[in-house]
């Protein structure tokens, strides 16, 4: 019995190695009508088609191929014509008119008309009506875009004509240019309810999976949740064509996988590396680096609760909730140093809390600091924090200052920042115990009374990232956010009232101001010290594809940064210079067949082989073996 | 009795998965971080009003026991393991299934390569002990066994793929590729599998050809070898139908041990070539929190070892009827 099974097996297992290698021969054809297809890899998982999900990068990456904005944002961040092609202002600035582009169709073939412009103002209008009225909130599922239209005070919505979209508004406001919010398409989309849309709990989910239907350069097709979304280009786009036929989306849990896949053209462009992998793909042939500024900031935040004491949490002593004893610590801190050691060198010591990247709202302290230990010193002294006879700094009530000084595991580069920081502080005589905080605790860890939680930390490590306007980024401080965004409690209510100013402002320059004497504020009584601005680290391939161009274009990258640009100025790198546009007459919308030669594995007919031979061997070794044992026992019986 | 040992096998099985089952449920509510907070992951700005409210619908306001306990063992048992968070409104059990396969293909074949070749190539070594062979192919072995997965995967991938690009270095098949036919397919599924292949099984081999060396080893020395050759047996004869069946006892047990180790391994070498399967799904799972996915991957994971563990035992009873008390 058992040998007449074994010998069953052998000889399945070398029929199938003998079908694998006749088939083997036949396996890599390419042919002549190959669409170009641009591969981009990412550090991060690829989880979300519905927009309303998005909380990563990517996220943000897909829906902007999907869909239009409104307005997109142009090479400068500037807005540029979306889904409407021209808008105004009423005088009083409350009234927004835009106007939806002639002709332009879904890629379904489904006209895109302001209806759908209207559906999209509305659903948000709802979710944030529902929000409002019921205690316990209402969230369109990570309920990350709500505030773009919130923010920019919008009221009400309306569509006089196919061609209008009229929106009003609660005060004047700008912010309503730069809504990072999909144009979605209402004949597909209202067949779900806002619960299936929000991912409400225990509704069915709208998962919006391909084929998407959008207005967007390239629609998504093909969806392998953790592996990859692959958009085809979208026939009906009515903006300029990049040359990729296709653009595929890759996760890699390994920087080191991707960057060995950008090195043998599995991908066309790489976004999260580290510094050491930036610094040996420079040499590499045929690749670019590019180092752009962060639209973001990594930060030591205090606890400044000053609401009364929290029984069981809290911070350790009452110095936190006193600026001057910030600002002194402030001058304890080498951002350069740590610029070097923590980012290898790739980004910038930080300021105050509108990064450079917004040349437009960033200024430079107007009494800025430096690293200066004595001035630390003197400066303790002065606000009242003298040293016992061990050399430790006493608080007013008399008792050594140790701070407690933390930071998320999904941050392992804070360990470092740690070290140095605990290093320079305990120079000027204060205590520092730092530890690590799983991510899940933390968050829970921060959050007040206002926000359920016992605010027990003195100070943590992380950052924040930020929006093409700095709205979202100032408003994290404001004291209307403890108990939700603010993780230092700070109030100042200048600064409250600045930050509904500026919201309101028509006029750049006058807001300008406002945004100037917020950052001045901040970095003044210092409830954050800004360690430093990272570094976005990405690399390309230039023998595929051409015209890689940054948004912004100084400090800028060209993929991952805001909308869909970089995209569409793609040019094939090896056309013949043929007069006309590389692709006019793109593939549909649908699925196409796209055999591809371009997957990196130069030699492909000599490696079928070698794998052919490989897996013949090893099956055929099991093979043998089991038929002699086979004969072994016979011979016994 | 026969009947008898498979059924106390079987039970002690049984009781093992239970018992996981059940601390299964305790480590989730160990976890830093309330469940209710671990649920609105994600969820800007949370109330106290919402966290009640959080509480209240998934039950976190009943007594653990019976009330929650409960609960769970019964969706548990129909196999309903929650939602994922991060693959939005997908099941646990979906992303799970999804998963499982590229692991079941990658390292069940690398446990096939790696047994025919490592048992194969012990067995020699041990019956040739101190010739060439022995030399060398214990040497091997002993270097393959001590190098981590990661570590062997990227040198074949910096070797096959990146230096003579013979293959591809990610993923199970070329994103965005369609196929002539079936066999184009398969095709293209084996460059992609070589690498992650070879390293699993290269990472067996070496712990299976020096459990089988020893074990022939010690083999030989038995009264019934002595006999065999004094009968006239010819040497191959005796290897075969003598010393290799007594000396795979030990070995059966470790393969089989192995099986349920499949995922654990599968992690590394599946982060290195990018591989799709619940290795990548774990770390991913880890990096993005998403405790429902990883509570389904410890199950998973603790009930392949014990039906691999018991499987062990069937096979040994099998093999050695004096186990079978």
């Amino acid at each position: 019995m058992r040998s007449s099974f074994r010998a069953r097996l052998a000889r399945i297992l070398a029929a199938s190695a003998l079908a694998l290698a006749a088939g083997a021969p036949a396996a890599v054809q390419t042919t002549a009508a190959d669409p170009l297809i641009l591969r981009a890899g990412t550090d991060q998982d690829l989880q979300v088609l519905n927009p309303f999900s998005s909380i990563l990068v990517v996220d943000f990456e897909v829906f902007t191929l999907n869909y239009d904005l409104l307005l997109n944002f142009g090479a400068d961040l500037e807005p540029v014509a979306g889904f409407a092609d021209d808008w105004d202002a009423s005088a009083d600035g409350l009234t927004w008119t835009f106007h939806i582009r002639e002709g332009m169709k879904w890629s379904d073939g489904t006209p895109a008309t302001s209806a759908d412009a209207l559906y999209t103002f509305q659903l948000i209008l709802d979710a944030t009506e529902r929000s409002n009225a019921s205690e316990e909130g209402f969230y369109l599922g990570a309920g990350y875009l709500e505030g773009y239209h919130t923010n920019a005070g919008v009221i009400a919505a309306s569509a006089p004509d196919p061609q209008t979209l009229v929106v009003e508004t609660e005060f004047a406001s700008q912010l309503l240019l730069q809504a990072y919010v999909p144009i979605l398409p209402k004949h597909i989309w209202s067949e779900y309810s806002l619960d299936e849309i929000g991912s409400a709990e225990g509704a069915e989910p709208f998962l919006n999976e391909p084929p998407v239907v959008g207005t967007g350069p390239y629609v998504a097709v093909e969806w392998k949740p953790g592996e990859f979304i692959r958009f085809a280009r979208n026939p009906e786009y009515w903006g300029e064509r990049g040359a990729a036929d296709e653009v595929i989306l890759l996760t890699f849990e390994s920087a080191d996988t991707m960057v060995q896949a950008l090195k043998t053209g599995g991908v066309d462009y790489v976004r999260g590396i580290q510094p050491e992998q930036f610094e040996a793909l420079q040499s590499e042939p045929d690749i670019a680096v590019v180092e752009g500024i962060s639209n973001g900031y990594s930060e030591i935040a205090f606890n400044t609760y000053s609401r009364g004491a929290i029984p069981g949490g809290g911070a350790s002593t009452t110095a936190l909730q006193d600026p001057a004893f910030r600002d002194a610590l402030a001058w304890a801190v080498d951002q350069e140093r740590l610029v070097e050691v923590t980012l290898g060198g790739h980004g910038a010591p930080g300021d105050t809390n509108v990064p450079p990247y917004h040349t437009r709202w960033h200024v430079t302290p107007d009494r800025p600091r430096t690293f200066d230990l004595e001035e630390a010193k003197r400066r303790l002294d002065a606000a009242g924090y003298p040293l016992d006879g061990e050399g430790r700094r006493l608080d007013n009530e008399g008792k050594p200052i140790v701070l407690r000084v933390t930071w998320p595991d999904s941050e392992a580069e804070h360990a470092i920042d740690a070290q140095l920081i605990q290093e320079w502080w305990s120079s000027i005589g204060v205590g520092v115990d730092a530890y690590v905080t799983e991510e899940g605790k933390l968050l829970e860890d921060l959050l007040p009374p206002e926000g359920g939680g016992l605010a027990n930390f003195d100070i943590e490590l992380w950052g924040w990232v930020g929006d093409p306007d700095p709205t979202s980024l100032l408003n994290v401080l404001r004291s209307e956010e403890i108990g939700s965004f603010s993780d230092s409690f700070w109030e100042n209510d200048r600064y409250d009232e600045l930050f509904l100013l500026q919201r309101a402002e028509a006029d750049e320059a006058t807001r300008l101001g406002y945004i100037a004497e917020m950052q001045n504020l901040f970095y003044d009584e210092a409830p954050y010290i800004i360690l430093y601005y990272d570094a976005e680290l990405h690399a390309y391939r230039t023998d595929k594809f051409d015209g890689w161009s940054l948004q912004p274009s100084e400090g800028g990258t060209p993929l991952f940064g805001y909308g869909s640009i970089g995209y569409t100025k793609l040019t094939d790198a090896n056309a013949e210079p043929t007069p006309g546009p590389t692709a006019t007459t793109g593939p549909s919308a649908e699925p196409t067949p796209a055999p591809s030669g371009d997957g990196g594995t130069g030699g492909t007919d000599q490696s079928t082989l070698v794998v052919a031979v490989v897996v013949l061997v090893g099956i055929g070794a099991v093979a043998i073996f089991l038929l002699r044992r086979r004969s072994g026992s016979t011979e016994e019986e | 009795m026969g009947g008898s040992f498979v059924l106390h096998r079987i039970g002690v099985a049984t009781a093992t998965i239970v018992a996981i089952v059940m601390l299964n449920f305790v480590l989730f509510r160990l976890m830093p971080g309330s469940p209710e907070r671990v649920i609105l992951h994600g969820t800007p700005r949370v109330t106290p009003e919402l966290l009640e409210a959080t509480r209240e619908r998934w039950g976190l306001n009943d007594p653990l026991f019976p009330d929650q306990f409960v609960k769970y063992v019964s969706a548990t048992v129909q196999g309903d393991l929650g939602y994922s968070f991060v693959a939005r409104g997908q099941t646990v059990t979906a992303v799970l299934g999804q998963r499982i396969w590229p692991t079941i293909l990658l390292f069940g074949l690398g446990e096939i390569v790696a047994i025919a070749v490592g048992l194969a190539l012990g067995a020699y070594s041990g019956w040739r002990r101190g010739g060439v062979i022995d030399y060398i192919g214990n040497g091997v072995s002993l270097l393959l066994y001590a190098t981590p997965y990661f570590l062997l995967g990227m040198v074949l991938l910096l070797l096959f793929g990146v230096a003579l690009r013979w293959f591809p270095t990610f993923g199970m098949t070329t994103a965005g590729a369609s196929y002539d036919g079936p066999l184009d397919a398969l095709a293209d599924l084996g460059l992609h599998l070589a690498l992650p292949l070879a390293t699993v099984a290269l990472g067996l081999i070496g712990q299976y050809a020096i459990v089988m060396r020893s074990s022939i080893v010690e083999t030989l020395s038995e009264d019934y070898i002595t006999t065999a050759r004094a009968m006239g047996l010819r040497d191959g004869r005796i290897l075969r139908a003598h010393a290799v069946p007594n000396a795979l006892l030990p070995t059966v047990s470790l393969v089989a041990i192995n099986l349920g180790y499949v995922v654990a391994g599968a992690i590394t070498v599946e982060v290195v070539f990018n591989w799709p399967g619940l290795g990548t799904l774990t770390v991913e799972a880890l990096q993005a929190r998403d405790y429902p996915v990883l509570q389904g991957v410890f199950l998973l994971l603790s009930i392949s070892v014990v039906l691999a563990n018991l499987l062990a035992d069937l096979v040994y009873g099998l093999l050695d009827p004096r186990v079978r008390t």
